[in-house]
């Protein structure tokens, strides 16, 4: 913490730094003009000031630049916006206090100096600054604190919304996806269709290789499936331990049933090898189609009934197989 | 122009500081010839200014008179008037006497 004295007269100069020493104030430095102060505070620096000045007083009457000007010109550094100045001169004209105040200086002292009241004002003046700088560190404090609660809240969104294992959208985000399309089908009156899609023997796959191996396989299914849908506006999720959902908006049966051949294949050709007994588990699907183009009112949660019960008939029909009541 | 003694009670907080403002006036008393020579009446004007600041703080009350009319004079630009001050400021520091409690 320091103390700047800027007084072209050394006798005041030595007063006030006797009076602040006195006080308790150990840290003060001197310039003995404008010209003097900007030089200690790196004024001209763009990497600004090396040293910390807490507090500045000012003469006016100087040579040259006289302190109204040189508290402008300090006041306007960005280093010093809110350093406090105190101008210490003789009260001979009123304007002098004016244009002080205007100029940025935060209070008067007038010559001959009296050393209890300059001490008193000096020591409230750097109390109240200290009490701003702290506000300003918890400020930034919470600033900082803010912007770490709001990148947490967007990591936390993003997976309330997405599988953790597969990484596709899970259930809720599915739930909500559907709602947005299923009114707009019922707007625009447009076609809406689901895939239902369930592995088939998954349960036989995690009791015979275990649990790992069959979180495996989910992941590559997924994957699988995910690929085999080319169109932009199909959504895929997985809706249950080893259940899948594709929702095609702007589509017809015949459409769907393609595209859920096409997912059968796909997810077909994925090999999963065990690396120790080299052998290879082929994995398999069984799909349930549905589609309707919806009516004002009516809930989607019919369309998914029709595709469950259309996935139970082709589970009960051989599996490995895509089924459609239409 | 008496000779009578001027006795100050002085601070003895600034005991150190006073023997060196003294003899600054002194100097001064110097500088003020040199500017009234060279018709310097910013630099008197200013230097009356700061003995009318000083002078009171370190106890000598004189002082910042004299420092008042000298600035004044020199604002009025009236050579009479700090030929006057110069003189009373001599005056002074003749017969100060200071005294430290």
């Amino acid at each position: 913490m320091s103390i700047l004295i800027v007084d072209d007269s050394n006798d005041d100069r030595l007063l006030l730094k006797h009076y602040l020493n006195v006080a308790g104030y150990k840290d003060v430095l001197l310039a003995d003009s404008a010209e003097s102060a900007f030089k200690i505070l790196r004024l001209g620096d763009p990497s600004g000031p090396n040293i910390i000045v807490d507090l500045i007083l000012m003469d006016i009457v100087m040579p040259e630049t006289d302190g109204i000007k040189a508290c402008q010109a300090i006041r306007k550094n960005v280093y010093f916006e809110d350093i406090p100045i105190i101008m210490v001169s003789v009260l001979d004209d009123i304007k002098n206090l004016q244009k002080s105040f205007a100029a940025g200086a935060v209070d008067y002292i007038t010559k001959p100096v009296n050393k209890i009241e300059m001490v008193t004002r000096v020591r409230s003046m750097l109390r109240l600054k200290y009490e701003i700088d702290r506000r300003k560190a918890r400020e930034k404090e919470l600033i900082e604190m803010t912007q770490h609660l709001e990148t947490v809240n967007e990591m936390l969104e993003h997976l309330s919304y997405f599988d953790a294992l597969t990484g596709i959208p899970n259930r809720r985000y599915f739930e909500k996806f559907i709602d947005a399309e299923w009114k707009r089908a019922i707007r625009n009156e447009r076609p809406i269709s689901l895939i239902f899609l369930d592995i088939d023997n998954f349960k036989d796959i995690n009791d015979k290789y275990g649990h790992p191996t069959g979180d495996k396989c989910l992941k590559k299914i997924a994957k699988a499936i995910n690929k085999s849908l080319r169109r932009p506006g199909d959504f895929l999720a997985r809706y249950g331990g080893e259940e899948f959902i594709v929702v095609l908006s702007d589509t017809v049966i015949e459409g769907a049933k393609n595209v859920a051949e096409n997912v059968s294949a796909k997810v077909a050709e994925v090999e999963i090898i065990m690396k120790n007994t080299d052998a290879k588990i082929a994995v398999t699907i069984s799909a349930g189609v549905s589609t309707t183009i919806p009516e004002r009112n009516s809930s989607y949660q019919a369309l998914i009934n029709t595709a469950d019960q259309a996935l139970y008939k082709a589970k009960k029909g051989g599996k490995n197989r895509v089924f459609s009541d239409e | 122009m008496n000779n009578e003694k001027i006795i100050i009670d002085a601070d003895p907080d600034l005991s150190e500081l006073i023997p060196g403002f003294l003899q600054h006036r002194q100097d001064d008393i110097r500088l003020i010839s040199e500017y009234l020579e060279k018709g310097d009446f910013e630099s008197l004007r200013i230097l009356g200014h700061n003995m009318k600041g000083a002078g009171s703080g370190y106890g000598f009350d004189e002082i910042s008179e004299i420092g008042a009319l000298l600035e004044q004079a020199a604002k009025e630009k009236d050579h009479t008037e700090i030929r006057k001050q110069a003189v009373a400021l001599e005056d002074y520091l003749l017969r100060v006497v200071v005294v430290f409690k």
